[in-house]
């Protein structure tokens, strides 16, 4: 009987820790993936470490864009991205976008920005998992009414590399002025 | 009819023609050495066609080594160009990945920041900040 103890809360322990050490090692959840059955439109980007440096070493040093992307990729371990584009509103529940968001609840990780527009309907998600206090990933949650996005950066993201992925890539940057004429001409 | 007039006479003059014209004769002295000698001097003579100079050149073994060796070379390099060429074009196609993965995630963090810049400019001051 004394025997058996260790082996039972060895046998819990494991238990008890593994929803944590699987949303630590989880690339993509398998909630995710089960959403591309409904979707009219997926992306899908798998780029484990190798597969990453060997796509880095084809970026140009003369491109300016592929020169910041370079530095961001330079400390990444992995990038696995899924977006579904869906052809109605309401193709999927909140409770399935809620059950997503609860694997990134757990030690280890924290949520950074969480964004909630009854207007549009945006729910933005951010989590970042935090390793001897640096920058170990981040997780990007995007549920808009006919689309739904999940990225997963795995690895060291310094701060200005971050806000170099918000800004750049041809997406313009978004300050207030600009802002506020595309919610004018939204309300036109 | 005359009897010397029948075909079956054997001295029939046509015959008689036949017969000495091709009676056997001997070949004059040194004829057959005069021919030889023309022959070899023709032969001397006469320049070797560019065709049969490339098909002397290449019976040579060693030139036969060569281009079997030049051929070898040119097939080890046509594959490893050709390698060099799909790897290229599939390193191209994992970078526009690259590229999009990064280019969506940055746009979903614009999209936060957006929301949250929109928040923050939608929010009234309230009095007791104010004071």
């Amino acid at each position: 009987m004394r025997e058996k103890m260790p082996k039972k809360m060895l046998l819990l322990f494991l238990l008890l820790a593994s929803p944590i050490l699987r949303a630590q090692d989880t690339k993509i959840p398998p909630d995710v993936e089960k959403l591309s059955a409904r979707a009219k439109e997926t992306v899908e980007v798998t780029m484990d470490g190798p597969m990453l440096r060997w796509a880095s070493k084809f970026l140009s040093s003369e491109d300016p864009e592929e020169q910041k992307a370079a530095k961001v990729v330079a400390n990444l371990k992995g990038i696995y991205v899924r977006s579904f584009e869906f052809d109605k509103d309401g193709a999927y529940s909140a409770s399935e976008v809620e059950t997503l968001r609860s694997q990134f609840r757990s030690p280890g990780w924290s949520r950074v920005v969480g964004v909630r527009s009854q207007q549009d309907g945006d729910n933005v998600d951010i989590f970042f998992r935090l390793e001897n206090d640096k920058m170990a990933g981040i997780v990007i949650i995007a549920a808009e009414p006919r689309e739904l996005t999940f990225v997963n950066i795995v690895g060291s993201l310094e701060v200005d590399q971050l806000a170099d992925l918000g800004g750049e890539f041809g997406i313009p940057k978004l300050d207030q002025k600009s802002l506020s004429k595309a919610h004018k001409g939204d309300q036109r | 009819m005359n009897k010397n007039m029948t075909p079956d006479n054997d001295t029939n003059p046509m015959d008689e023609i036949l017969k000495r014209t091709l009676q056997r004769q001997e070949a004059p002295d040194g004829f057959a050495d005069r021919v030889l000698a023309r022959l070899s001097e023709r032969r001397s003579s006469q320049k070797p066609s560019l065709r049969d100079s490339w098909l002397r050149f290449l019976a040579q073994p060693l030139v036969r080594w060569a281009a079997l060796a030049a051929f070898a070379t040119a097939m080890i390099l046509s594959g490893h160009l050709h390698n060099l060429r799909r790897e290229r074009a599939e390193g191209e196609a994992a970078k526009q990945r690259l590229m999009l993965a990064l280019r969506i995630a940055g746009s979903k963090l614009q999209l936060a920041k957006s929301r949250v810049n929109e928040i923050n400019a939608g929010q009234p001051e309230r009095p007791e900040e104010r004071e």
